[in-house]
């Protein structure tokens, strides 16, 4: 595979050369190519990323920013 | 006859279809908008027909007082305040009836009364079960279903405490609401509250009628609306990215044409499952079709597209012009944003129109009712109609070739997961990015089509203005499918349109500067996009810190005044365009626009020229920047790149 090098700037950067893209071309076709959600197969699974990921809502020691400053 | 001035669109696709129309002798909303100018005075909000001694006109502008008082004494500034709050209440109850026909059908599902629909996202389930208290343990997912629907049917009539969303908002938004007497006791109760306010001689107290109007659109917005999206997330699943396409070119000429268009998913999604079932496919093809093709239009094709990818064929002022390609076989609807002229030009061509609410009947269409019982029989009845109405087409087909492609499917806990992964999930990359200045701000820009001003031209220079300037937009409804025929919710859009921050953002994480969130429904994603991004740190305790902003820019819709004014009671600065419905009071705009934000932190604005209201939004992101102390961090940003450009010139 041909590598390509391209150049990119950000806000408070220099430009840099970074490696380009190196997917093949074209378009993904399937329904299911984004879906993530069944990674998580198991109940206990389900309910684990909920207390991780959605944290704020339904984690215990999690309590977000705010909370921090107004303890519950 | 007034004389239509503007440019009727800005997407060659329908001003094709328009002309097609004119050679037809179909008339569309665009030749009626011409043909029929508004009226000044409704359109300030300064008619009151609300009793049989009127209608009265009460103008309460300076210098242009039509009269002080209608007949019952109401002044200019409560028939303003009365007409604004009945906006709301038949934008809220279109959702919220819409929330509670979803409602229904789950606890159906549950109770297993109806085949064809079953728990597709247990996690969300699961995740309503934590939120509302329901058990767990052992048990069966339609065990949990049945108790999760019930208790969401019961937030519809509940009399008294507060509506269970409130405890998503962030903390001190919560208090605010209780503070200010505006957290909503029950959904339908404050719409009622709006209905028995307004009456004759009842609420005559601007600043009281406002404040009902805010505690009902809350319980839109953070009520019913979030219901419906939570639970058809549980039935239909909850979105992930997925590729769709956007435009008339989605249709097909060798194909059976079924299009979608309405508001409610709950048919439409087993229409998708029966338009691929090989007996449909085999009764198309002996028809002499090469296969069934859906596409949709309006907010349950938004609904389609980010659960399967079924392609958009436009947005609302589409809808006439979809028939006028004459290769649409049957457009079946569901509630909301239906042109009762469909039945009309689809005589000109070979359509059938078909109804399947019993709210939403239409003379001239053929009415096959949705029974959630019997779903499948009554899709299976559609798409069969469809496919025996394929022999009928003429000859007069002109199907345009534009059609884009659009990565879609970005709900709230989709972009959780992109910006943190599987075992992180979290907003703080956004966050982060928005306290070094990559991002700017973040913007909900939303809304309907309105042939006021030119088809999707508002939605789109104001997309392009603020991603230009690293605001990441996030949209619905059909402001979302304008930005999508432009090409700009694709990856690509990034490096073509926006800023260097914003666009150095979206390439390491590999999504659009412009994220597709749903359908109107779904304008609660962004609401707890927003509360995410608060409960993350960093950017203040409550969604009136955050640099974001809202607009509406070519709205038309009473859902949309709704949402509107949930935004702003949440704390987000919204800016509509076209039109503004209470400028027939200079004190009632004065209060929406200007002493709402000392009691909700949000307010509404009004300016119909979208490079002008992108420029209000950003002025607004600065101001939030600056309170928090993250301005610094932009201006050095502006500061190098400025030094760039000079180094880079000598
Ligand atoms: S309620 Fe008052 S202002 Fe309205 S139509 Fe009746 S008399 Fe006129």
């Amino acid at each position: 595979m041909d590598y390509e090098i391209e150049e990119k700037g950000a806000p408070n950067r220099e430009k840099v050369e970074v490696l380009g893209a190196t997917y093949e071309a074209g378009k993904p076709d399937g329904e299911d190519d984004g879906r993530w959600r069944h990674k998580l197969a198991s109940r206990d699974e389900k309910l684990r990323y909920l207390r991780s990921g959605e944290r704020y809502w339904y984690g215990k020691d999690w309590y977000g920013s705010e909370k921090r400053k107004n303890p519950a | 006859m007034a004389e239509r001035k503007i440019k009727k669109s800005v997407d060659k696709a329908s001003l094709d279809m328009m002309e097609k129309a004119a050679r037809d002798g179909v008339t569309t909303a665009f030749d009626r908008a011409g043909e029929m100018s508004q009226c000044a005075i409704g359109a300030a909000g300064s008619c009151c027909k609300n009793c049989g001694m009127g209608p009265c006109r009460v103008l309460g502008v300076k210098g242009e007082e039509e009269a002080a008082r209608g007949i019952c004494g109401a002044t200019a500034e409560t028939i303003a305040a009365r007409n604004f709050i009945r906006m709301v209440a038949g934008g809220a109850a279109a959702h919220s009836d819409h929330g509670r026909g979803v409602a229904e059908l789950f606890l159906a599902a549950a109770k297993g009364k109806a085949p064809g629909y079953t728990i597709r996202d247990e996690q969300k389930l699961l995740q309503l079960a934590l939120e509302w208290g329901v058990e767990i343990g052992e048990r069966s997912n339609q065990e949990i279903a049945v108790d999760i629907g019930e208790i969401a049917l019961a937030e519809f009539g509940k009399q008294e405490g507060e509506i269970r969303f409130l405890s998503r908002a962030p903390l001190k938004r919560q208090e605010l609401w209780r503070r200010e007497g505006v957290a909503p006791r029950g959904i339908d109760r404050e719409i009622v509250e709006i209905m028995h306010r307004t009456h004759i001689g009842v609420d005559q107290d601007y600043h009281s009628l406002l404040k009902q109007g805010v505690r009902a659109a809350i319980g839109d917005g953070w009520g019913g609306s979030m219901i419906a999206t939570e639970l058809q997330d549980i039935l239909f699943g909850t979105p992930a990215p997925v590729l769709g396409r956007v435009n008339l070119g989605v249709l097909k000429k060798d194909e059976v044409n079924l299009v979608i268009h309405g508001h409610e998913p709950l048919l439409s999604e087993v229409i998708v499952a029966v338009a691929q079932d090989p007996e449909m496919v085999s009764l198309a093809k002996a028809k002499g079709a090469k296969g069934i093709n859906l596409s949709g239009i309006c907010c349950t094709a938004n609904e389609i597209l980010m659960r399967h990818g079924v392609p958009l064929a436009g947005n609302f002022l589409q809808q006439e012009l979809a028939l006028v390609t004459g290769a649409v076989d049957a457009m079946v609807v569901d509630i909301q944003c239906i042109m009762q002229s469909l039945p009309d030009i689809a005589q000109c061509y070979h359509t059938k129109i078909i109804t399947t609410s019993p709210k939403a009947r239409i003379p001239g269409a053929l009415h096959i009712e949705f029974d959630e019982h019997n779903a499948l029989e009554g899709a299976k009845a559609i798409v069969r109609t469809a496919i025996e109405n394929f022999p009928n087409r003429g000859n007069n087909i002109d199907i345009p070739k534009e059609q884009t492609d659009m990565v879609v499917g970005f709900s709230h806990e989709t972009i959780n997961y992109l910006l943190g992964g599987l075992f992180r999930a979290s907003y703080r990359p956004l966050n982060d990015n928005i306290i070094n200045g990559r991002i700017r701000g973040v913007a909900g820009v939303v809304g309907c089509n309105n042939p006021r001003t030119t088809h999707d031209s508002d939605h789109t220079s104001m997309v392009k203005e603020l991603i230009k300037n690293d605001v990441l937009v996030i949209q619905t409804g059909c402001s979302a499918m304008a930005a999508a025929k432009l090409g700009l919710m694709t990856p690509e859009a990034a490096a073509k349109y926006a800023g260097e921050g914003l666009a150095s953002v979206c390439e390491t994480v590999g999504i659009p500067p412009v994220l597709h969130l749903g359908s109107c429904v779904d304008n609660s994603r962004i609401l707890m996009a927003a509360t995410a991004m608060v409960k993350d740190g960093g950017l203040g305790d409550d969604i009136s810190d955050l640099p974001v902003a809202g607009a509406a820019p070519e709205w038309m819709s009473e859902k949309a005044i709704s949402i509107g004014q949930y935004f702003v009671a949440s704390g987000v600065f919204t800016v509509f365009g076209v039109t503004w419905p209470t400028l027939g009071s200079d004190e009632v705009t004065k209060h929406l626009f200007t002493d709402f934000e000392a009691a909700y932190g949000g307010i509404w604005a009004f300016e119909p020229d979208p490079i002008k209201a992108a420029h209000l939004m950003i002025s607004h992101i600065d101001k939030k920047r600056k309170a928090l102390g993250i301005d610094k961090a932009r201006e050095r940003v502006l500061y190098d790149m400025e030094m760039r450009r000079e180094l880079e010139s000598v």
